[in-house]
């Protein structure tokens, strides 16, 4: 091959992501190609997924796969910027990929940024419980025989299983060639790698009648109880047959922990964007400022929600490590502190400008809400009627200003009558705001770890664990019946 | 460029001259100059041979591999982005279990260590019970090579020519009417080469193209705003022609006026009942969509995608097919991965397989479903009872081949009705009732119960009277289309392009579904934010 390929990534069985040595070097080749000074900023990812699929008993299909990353951003001080992506590292696409960040950077009509920030001080980065070599080793050999012992439980109920599992290694680094050079530039993200794990199934009767959902994600595949969740699938399918339909209205409900973190969506979004995005005005968000309402503040330090509701984050709880931000504080955060609504997060641009302060404040991609002591069964028997509900699906927002949403139960919902479950119950639409959860709140119980799909806030592919309490909830308001199972 | 670039940039303040310079000087900077080292046949063609021999060599009875390059650009007014990809992967069968393994590394020796890692993958998992994989029959396609037509290469000509027409269109839009503006405009291309084999004797290769944009238009009267997405710019296999063949310019002003229109009209609250409902175009192609559309996949209806998006109301495919109602008469749905500019046209699927054009229903009755060559053979006893032979219609798809190929929806098209109506003459032949534009639905888990968002109007004595405020309307999928009493002529059927998401790990590819506008009996209209 006339072209030069002497620099092909080289992946195998035992080496599936980028080392830090490897990101190292691809940065060193990028700022040796860059011409005409400046800022040369690389991105450099890399993941690997062992993945496993079954559907109708069998398994659908065994896959590995991995990928690469590359982006580019050529900038002047002050100037304008330019940027390109790639997945190949050969040093003719390297240098390709350079030239056009250049050409780019030439002709941008992006405004320059106004000003660098003060170059972020070296900091520690937490130690955070984010790398399982469980995971990283799980082979296709280890989800196969789960996937058995998974569909042989259903198959032996004559129940049909489908599910997916799922083990993953990735990376990323951010590099300056400017911070190398001691010239203008803010930072650069130290090279991290981390390790994520999933296994989730759903479990129907062959005539369709009834279905039951049961899964974990967390970034080590030693804490997934893959037999323990086929049980409890099982369990809600085999419970959950022939269901009878119930008028819509308002029902007290019991909210598995899963119910729960799906319905904080909405509200942990809204953290999300954080303070710059509520105070500026942008639309009519619960949190924000409101000038249509004469609203002149954000919600930030008033209470939102039960005092028995906190939601908080510490990187030192090894059931929710996270992949360090970088710029942000690291010490323990508390979004909501016994209902009040004490931070959302923030920039470090907006830390240094609007507070004075060195640090940002994190995003809840991870975040534990406080629990109580009540068990489901203790729930259930002080329930004279009400609605067991195992999880929502299809979750959209009505109202953004009091995040009045609309979706479905799904996979599980009985009925209960004098503290006893009596029968299942066809799926309802709800029209609900999780703010009205969070203040109509009877009994809190233990928060566990939940599954949280990864592409759920950010679509960064990063560890987001939920240590998530259910709850037992008043009047809830249920729609329409859905009579899809 | 014939200026020292390095001269130029190297003085900061000189780049803001450079954004100042005309047109002609900027010229050279149009071509997409290829980011990667890319590879064409033969040598593309022998690694994929490599592929195919490591894996039947370790024990595949079949094996295919995908090799992908693929260039993206997104792009809006005052800025783009590019990005471009290469990829490969093989999907391996042994004993009726699928391996499948993929990376970004073209080399002999990733090929080969690819082919043994599906055949891997698949023969750990044949250690489990029994499986039958029997593939459909599809002839081998030997050294086949397709580009798709499109007119303009959107990589072949400037971004910046693509910013300055965007950047023109806010302009023109600013000038139709005081008060109106562009609030958003964009423009996203795709291109991918890529090639197939099969360990069956195919070799093809094909260049694809996508092309998608975005323009939603805004007036601000007296403090109230009315913002629209002009709709001629959803996804579809085309090239830069998708902006400039098409009258956006007349669409924008169309789009102004129905918004200063609509700003007139009174506002009702909602009165909870059934009204029999006009939806446009755009609307029925998005209810067929997310009913019909989902609801055939075979692979959704048999429990594959169970614990993904879910299943489908057609749940028993065997015992509906050729008897099930799905809709009145009125309604004939077929499926095609050929049309010209469809969004999910190819020449060949990710099977190597030629897609035909294929009835879903037929007269309001079920008759086929979306298929594989391996979901084709799952309906072998309702095929030979018609005398049909069973094939694959061509659904294999992934968008790329770091992505195993799945069953994705193809293009799909509602045939239209014989007389020549279209939305305004359906509403005109509305005593009382409702008309729908920028219907948005979201369906629950079998695509049975929908709740369907969007500008809905009142309809009195044939003429649109006001509008409903925040009205939403509810929906059984087969009562819908059993329902659909009128259907708009060939002249008023539009073709909209939708991305789809499906499977585990999730996966997107997009399809286009073509509609007329049509009237439906009796839908619930409801206040959605109204709690029970």
């Amino acid at each position: 091959m006339s072209r030069n390929r002497d620099r092909l990534v080289r992946l195998d069985d035992s080496h599936r992501i980028l080392s830090q040595q490897e990101c190292d070097a691809i940065a060193e080749r990028v700022f040796r190609l860059a011409q005409g000074g400046g800022e040369t900023r690389v991105r450099i990812g890399s993941w690997w997924q062992g993945e496993l699929r079954w559907g109708r008993n069998r398994v659908s299909l065994a896959s590995d796969r991995r990928d690469v990353f590359l982006n580019v951003t050529r900038g002047l001080p002050f100037g304008p910027h330019g940027g390109c992506s790639t997945n190949q590292f050969d040093d003719v696409s390297v240098e390709a990929v350079v030239r056009a960040a250049e050409r780019q950077r030439a002709r941008s009509n992006q405004p320059p940024p106004a000003a660098y920030l003060p170059k972020l001080p070296k900091l520690d980065l937490p130690n955070t419980a984010i790398w399982s070599d469980a995971s990283y080793g799980a082979t296709t050999e280890t989800r196969g025989e789960l996937a058995r012992t998974i569909v042989d439980s259903a198959e032996a109920k004559g129940m049909l299983s489908a599910g997916y599992a799922e083990v993953r290694a990735a990376s990323y680094a951010e590099l300056s060639s400017a911070i190398r050079a001691g010239e203008p530039a803010d930072y650069e993200n130290p090279y991290t790698a981390w390790t994520q794990a999933q296994c989730s199934m759903t479990v129907r009767d062959p005539q369709g009648t009834g279905s039951g959902w049961a899964g974990h994600s967390s970034y080590d595949w030693s804490k997934i109880d893959g037999a323990a969740l086929a049980d409890q699938a099982l369990d809600k399918c085999l419970r959950s047959r022939n269901p009878v339909g119930l008028e819509p209205g308002r029902y007290t409900v019991i909210l598995e922990p899963q119910a729960v973190a799906d319905f904080m969506e909405a509200l942990i979004a809204q953290i999300w964007l954080g303070r710059t995005w509520a105070e500026g005005g942008n639309g009519p968000f619960f949190l924000t400022v409101d000038s249509a309402l004469g609203v002149a503040r954000t919600k930030l330090g008033l209470k939102i929600a039960d005092e028995r509701i906190s939601l908080s984050h510490d990187y030192a709880d090894p059931a929710l490590g996270v992949v360090p931000e970088l710029g942000m504080g690291t010490s323990p955060i508390s979004w909501i502190d016994h209902g009040v609504l004490t931070e959302l997060s923030y920039s470090r641009d907006y830390a240094l400008h609007e507070l004075g302060e060195s640090y940002g404040a994190r995003t809840p991609a991870g975040y534990r809400m406080s629990g109580g002591t009540t068990t489901q069964d203790e729930m259930i028997q002080s329930t004279k009627r009400g609605l067991l509900v195992t999880r929502f699906s299809n979750i959209s927002m009505l109202d953004p200003r009091s995040l009045l949403s609309t979706g479905l139960t799904r996979d599980g919902l009985w009925l209960i009558e004098n503290g006893k479950i009596t029968k299942p119950v066809k799926n309802f639409r709800f029209t609900e705001s999780p703010l009205f959860m969070l203040n109509s709140i009877e009994q809190l119980g233990p928060a566990v770890p939940v599954f949280r799909a990864t592409d759920l806030q950010g679509g960064s592919g990063r560890l987001t664990p939920a240590i998530v309490p259910s709850l037992k909830v008043r009047d809830f308001s249920f729609t329409s019946l859905v009579d899809a199972v | 460029m014939t200026v020292s670039r390095r001269d130029f940039v190297k003085i900061g303040a000189a780049a803001a001259t450079l954004a100042a310079l005309p047109r002609p000087l900027r010229a050279d900077s149009g071509r997409a100059q290829s980011l990667s080292h890319g590879m064409a046949d033969p040598e593309r063609r022998s690694l994929a041979m490599r592929a195919l021999d490591a894996a039947t060599g370790a024990g595949a009875v079949y094996a295919d591999v995908r090799l992908t390059h693929n260039w993206t650009r997104f792009l809006y007014d005052k800025d783009f982005m590019d990005g471009e990809s290469m990829e490969v992967g093989v999907r391996a069968l042994v004993q009726g279990y699928w391996g499948f393994a993929s990376g970004p590394v073209w080399s002999p020796d990733e090929m080969a260590r690819l082919g043994r890692e599906a055949v891997h993958q698949a023969k750990t998992n044949a250690l489990g019970k029994s499986r039958v994989v029997n593939l459909a029959p599809a002839p081998a396609v030997q050294n086949g090579s397709w580009v798709m037509p499109v007119e303009i290469d959107p990589f072949e000509i400037s971004p910046f020519e693509i910013m300055d027409y965007l950047r023109g269109l806010g302009i023109f839009t600013g000038n139709v009417k005081h008060g109106a503006s562009l609030r958003a405009s964009e423009a996203f291309f795709t291109k991918q080469e890529k090639a197939f084999a099969s360990s069956e004797g195919s070799y093809c290769t094909q260049k694809l193209y996508t092309g998608s944009g975005k323009l939603v238009t805004n007036l601000e009267r007296d403090g109230r705003n009315d913002s629209r997405a002009v709709d001629l710019l959803t996804v579809a296999s085309v090239g830069w022609e998708l902006f400039t063949g098409q009258p956006l310019r007349d669409a924008i002003r169309q789009a102004i006026e129905t918004s200063e229109r609509d700003l007139k009209l009174p506002v009702k609250p909602v009165d909870v009942g059934r009204y029999d409902t006009v939806v446009d175009a755009l609307g029925v192609s998005g209810l067929l969509d997310d009913t019909l559309g989902r609801a055939t996949e075979l692979d959704r209806a048999l429990g594959y995608e169970a614990n993904a998006g879910g299943t489908s109301y057609i749940n028993a495919p065997l015992d509906m097919l050729g008897s099930y109602s799905a809709g009145s008469p009125l309604l004939n749905v077929t499926g095609d991965r050929s049309a010209k500019g469809g969004a999910s046209t190819v020449k060949w699927d990710d099977e190597g397989v030629t897609p035909d054009e294929f009835t879903l229903v037929k007269d309001g009755v079920l008759s086929d479903f979306q298929t594989t060559r391996e979901s084709a053979r799952w309906l072998e006893s309702y095929y030979s009872r018609g005398n049909h032979p069973v094939r694959s219609h061509g659904c294999a798809n992934a968008d790329s081949a770091i992505n195993a190929p799945i069953q994705h929806a193809p293009n799909l098209v509602m045939r239209p009705g014989r007389e020549a109506l279209d939305f305004e003459s359906l509403i005109a032949g509305l005593e009382n009732g409702l008309a729908i534009t920028q219907l948005q639905t979201d369906m629950d888990f079998q695509h049975l119960n929908g709740l369907g968002l969007g500008r809905i109007y009142e309809v009195k004595k044939g003429k649109i009277a006001s509008i409903i405020g925040g009205g939403g309307v509810l929906f059984r999928a087969p009562e819908l289309w059993k329902g659909m009493h009128a259907l708009g002529g060939s002249a008023s059927t539009r073709r909209f392009g939708y991305y789809a998401a499906k499977g585990e790990p999730s996966q997107k590819t997009c399809h286009s579904v073509t509609a007329a506008p049509a009237a439906f009996k009796q839908l619930t209209l409801i206040d959605p934010e109204r709690k029970a």
